[in-house]
């Protein structure tokens, strides 16, 4: 999972980096006093870079030029069943006496190897359904139409604790969509949408609420998953889809080639060009103001979440949440994943981690462990695409992260992240290896080779310093081979750098720092001439301002 | 730069029942906090010196004696030093704490390094953001730490091995020793507990703690789970258990898990409330029926005691 609340992620040299640190007012006026003293003259004012605002998109399609990318995939030209929306919005009614559980789960079931299309029926384009099973079938969702998930608890049972408030039990509802079987799909130009910011049925709190008042102890909330690909799950396909206000997370990925082999990228599942936006919506029918802050655990896309995840791409994707767009979890095995061509907006970062653990002693009869053989690259993740809300933490903001701990570390190997821009981010390349240090174990991180090419992180709206961090996990188990090539952080100072347990190299491109620390080598191979990346930031999907608000 | 805490002879400051004060201290920063308070108190009235190591034994570097070889690097590669100690002395006795900030030595202890009581130690190389902290309240065999940031003890010293941290403020406590930990409780699914339950089995006397919990399992920002009186286990040398992670307990609560609650029936969660407020105030999954009826709570403590159910 991706973990919560957040109050000790931070770099292990926090105590350091106070400075970066401090919220965006404090650190100007510190700017002004410094000014004004003229007491330290080698702290330079903030540089304000913000990049490029793309326009609408336009030339080829995303991924067409892209070699190492299967081609774009297709919507279904066969079609099973087709079933018309009788609602034009989830009323209370979606407390279990007039759902349209029953009439789509028996087209899924019908339809196996086939597709089920929903769609709508002039004003008529809703449907709201509890937990459905999605067997090698392949779910459709018509533009202009929208699956909601019900807010009735009570449908997602799973412990005792589905909508419980202040239990932590991570395990508690069902999915709200279960995926499993040979190439199941989930495709269209319509939404799917979680309520997770809506009153729960019989309750005056929402799922995103139950999630909030397990913060203070950082504990996991069981809300469903909006959708689940079970351990059996082959050629999983994720299209076009949207996905609006999971309860949890949105996407927990698990799926591999058919026969293992992984002959080319994306045999194991493919997810290409779906839009995540959580929260949609500024307020809740109650009018109470939703943050991504707000919608807590609220993962974009985690592949290995579940079990295994191999041979696979998510490309041409857009993802504003409230945690971490994507994070890749080596629980299990997860490895030969590309992760091209798509735009991030708010959320906790393009991740890996934190758990790292996970074994696989039969691939080719060599083990195999936790995350390997990544290459994320054209990749632009923005800060400023939205408010995040004032609750917010200062270690929410992250661009790159590798993390894990010692109560769920192990193996992670061979992952490139290259041509990556992002826009103030608290947390711009953070590698670490005690996301939570509170969490005792015997699982050590073991992070090795790690490649940055071109990354360049502007600050345009920020007022404070991006921080990089860089930390193996002890004299016994450093990070490394880690490659900077090309990464410029712009504003990054001496203070805003720690690393410890270390093995760096720089260049050959320019690297705007130097990281140092205890148990720190650097292997310097910098050269003149390099340009730093070039970022064009489009504009990302935000939900539409209710009437009366300041535009 | 304000004066560090006084060194504090591990004896001369420990409160009398000290382990059963453990669970206590664990969930109370309060008192937590107050322990070195009154420990350096207790210290400048009592036996208190710039050089304990002459008062109460010595240490040395003793790479003869001590080996701290680990995970097959040598003590130079890991940035460790051995030491060998006398009497009470340790070699990370003497930390300080800077603007609250704590530096000092971080120590595996080794066991007996020679046959005339002399201990061995493994100890990082330079000044940590960790301090031995004397007054902790740790289980038998371990001893606690005080440290500031995210560096737990084990990325500074690869031979120590700590327990889920507490945190305190801005610092976490842990506890910790050179032995790897001994196996604690075991999550079991045959003990029927009831849904949003989850079963352990344990022995005697032990609690199931976060880091109890399997790798896949989410864990909190908590060490204990909250637990009712024990039922017997098949093997006497145990007990089961059926418990739930509660979330924070609101402010101005003061309700804590207390399994010793006189005739409270094993499966029924005994609670000791030392303020006015009722346990399901605290705990809204338990549902107390019966009345509270005043006592004293497992740390001797006057205290209400209620017997509650899981619902």
């Amino acid at each position: 999972m991706a973990k919560q609340g957040n109050g000790l992620k931070v770099p292990k040299r926090q105590a350091h980096l106070s400075q970066a640190r401090l919220p965006g007012f404090l650190w100007a006026v510190s700017l002004l006093g410094m000014g004004a003293c003229g007491a330290n003259d080698d702290i330079p004012a903030i540089d304000y870079v913000c990049g490029t605002e793309s326009p609408d998109p336009t030339g080829p399609a995303c991924g067409a030029d892209d070699p190492n990318l299967p081609p774009e995939p297709q919507l279904p030209t066969d079609v099973c069943q087709t079933l018309t929306a009788t609602k034009s919005a989830p009323t209370e009614r979606d407390d279990g006496t007039d759902l349209d559980t029953d009439r789509i789960q028996a087209a899924l079931l019908a339809c196996k190897g086939r597709a089920v299309k929903l769609v709508s029926d002039g004003d008529n384009n809703a449907f709201v359904s509890a937990h459905l099973q999605l067997d090698s079938v392949t779910l459709w969702v018509d533009k202009g139409t929208t699956l909601y998930g019900s807010r009735n608890p009570a449908l997602y049972q799973k412990t005792g604790n589905c909508g419980s408030i202040g239990i932590s039990d991570s395990g508690a509802c069902t999915d709200f969509l279960t995926v499993s079987g040979t190439s199941p799909a989930i495709v269209g130009d319509g939404v799917i949408d979680g309520q997770g910011g809506e009153p729960l049925i019989g309750r005056d709190y929402s799922w995103w609420q139950s999630s909030y008042a397990l913060r203070a102890i950082d504990g996991s909330i069981g809300n469903p998953t909006m959708i689940n690909s079970a351990t059996n799950t082959t050629g999983l396909l994720l299209y076009r889809i949207t996905l609006h206000n999971s309860a949890k997370f949105h996407v927990k990925l698990t799926s591999y080639p058919a026969g293992g082999v992984c002959s080319s990228p994306g045999k194991g599942f493919i997810v290409w060009g779906i839009t995540i936006l959580t929260p949609s919506r500024w307020t809740n029918s109650k009018g109470e103001l939703l943050t991504p802050s707000f919608a807590r655990n609220t993962d974009g896309v985690d592949p290995g979440e579940g079990s295994v995840a191999q041979c696979g791409v998510i490309a041409c994707s857009t993802i504003s949440t409230g945690d971490d767009q994507i994070a890749i979890k080596g629980g299990h095995l997860v490895s030969d994943l590309i992760v091209a061509h798509n735009h991030f907006g708010t959320g906790h970062g393009m991740s890996i981690g934190s758990e790292t653990f996970g074994k696989d002693a039969t691939r080719d009869g060599v083990a195999a462990l936790g995350v390997e053989n990544v290459n994320i690259y054209d990749l632009t993740i923005d800060a400023d695409s939205r408010p995040v809300g004032y609750e917010a933490a200062a270690s929410d903001f992250n661009g790159i992260r590798v993390k894990s701990d010692e109560s769920r570390g192990g193996h992670v190997n061979n992952i490139s992240y290259r041509d990556i821009c992002m826009r103030d981010m608290t947390n711009a390349i953070l590698v670490s290896t005690a996301y939570n240090p509170l969490f005792a174990g015997v699982l050590y991180p073991d992070f090795k080779k790690l490649e940055f090419h071109n990354i360049r992180h502007v600050t345009c709206k920020g007022a404070q310093r991006p921080v990089v961090t860089i930390e193996g996990f002890n004299a016994a188990r450093p990070v490394g081979p880690v490659t900077l090539d090309n990464v410029i952080i712009d504003n990054v100072g001496p203070l805003d750098v720690a690393a410890e347990f270390a093995n760096i190299t720089l260049g050959p491109g320019d690297v705007n720092f130097t990281p140092a620390g205890l148990g720190v080598t650097v292997t310097d191979t910098r050269a003149e001439g390099s340009t730093p990346h070039a970022c064009v930031f489009p504009k990302l999907p935000t939900p539409d301002v209710p009437a009366g608000w300041l535009r | 730069m304000r004066a560090s805490s006084p060194s504090c002879p591990r004896l001369t400051c420990r409160p009398d029942g000290f382990g059963e004060l453990m669970a206590f201290m664990r969930d109370r920063p309060l008192h937590f906090a107050l322990a070195p308070l009154l420990c350096g108190l207790g210290a400048s009235a009592c036996t208190n010196t710039s050089n304990p190591t002459v008062a109460n034994g010595a240490c040395v570097v003793d790479p003869v004696a001590v080996d701290c070889t680990t995970d097959g690097f040598s003590a130079e590669a890991l940035g460790l030093v051995p030491y060998s100690c006398t009497g009470e002395s340790r070699p990370d006795q003497d930390p300080t704490y800077i603007d609250g900030v704590p530096q000092g030595l971080v120590c595996a202890n080794q066991g007996a390094a020679g046959s005339d009581g002399t201990q061995g130690y493994c100890c990082s190389n330079r000044a940590t953001p960790c301090a031995y902290n004397p007054v902790a309240i740790c289980d038998s065999g371990t001893y606690g730490y005080q440290c500031r940031g995210a560096d737990r003890p084990e990325a500074l010293n690869d031979a120590i091995h700590c327990n889920q941290g507490v945190r305190q403020d801005d610092l976490v406590n842990y506890c910790c020793s050179g032995a790897q930990r001994a196996p604690g409780c075991a999550a079991s699914q045959s003990l029927g507990c009831l849904a949003g339950m989850m079963g352990w089995t344990c022995p005697i006397g032990t609690l199931p703690t976060a880091q109890d919990l399997a790798a896949n399992q989410s864990r909190a920002d908590v060490y204990y789970q909250m637990c009712p009186v024990p039922t017997p286990a098949a093997n006497p040398k145990y007990e089961n258990f059926c418990c739930y992670t509660a979330g924070l307990v609101p402010p101005g609560g003061t309700c804590v898990q207390d399994i010793a609650v006189p005739n409270c029936q094993p499966g029924r969660f005994g609670i000791a409330c030392y303020g006015p407020d009722k346990p399901d105030e605290d705990y809204p999954r338990l549902h107390c029926p019966d009345r509270g009826f005043a006592g004293v709570s497992a740390e001797s403590y006057p205290a209400t005691l209620y017997c509650c159910d899981f619902q």
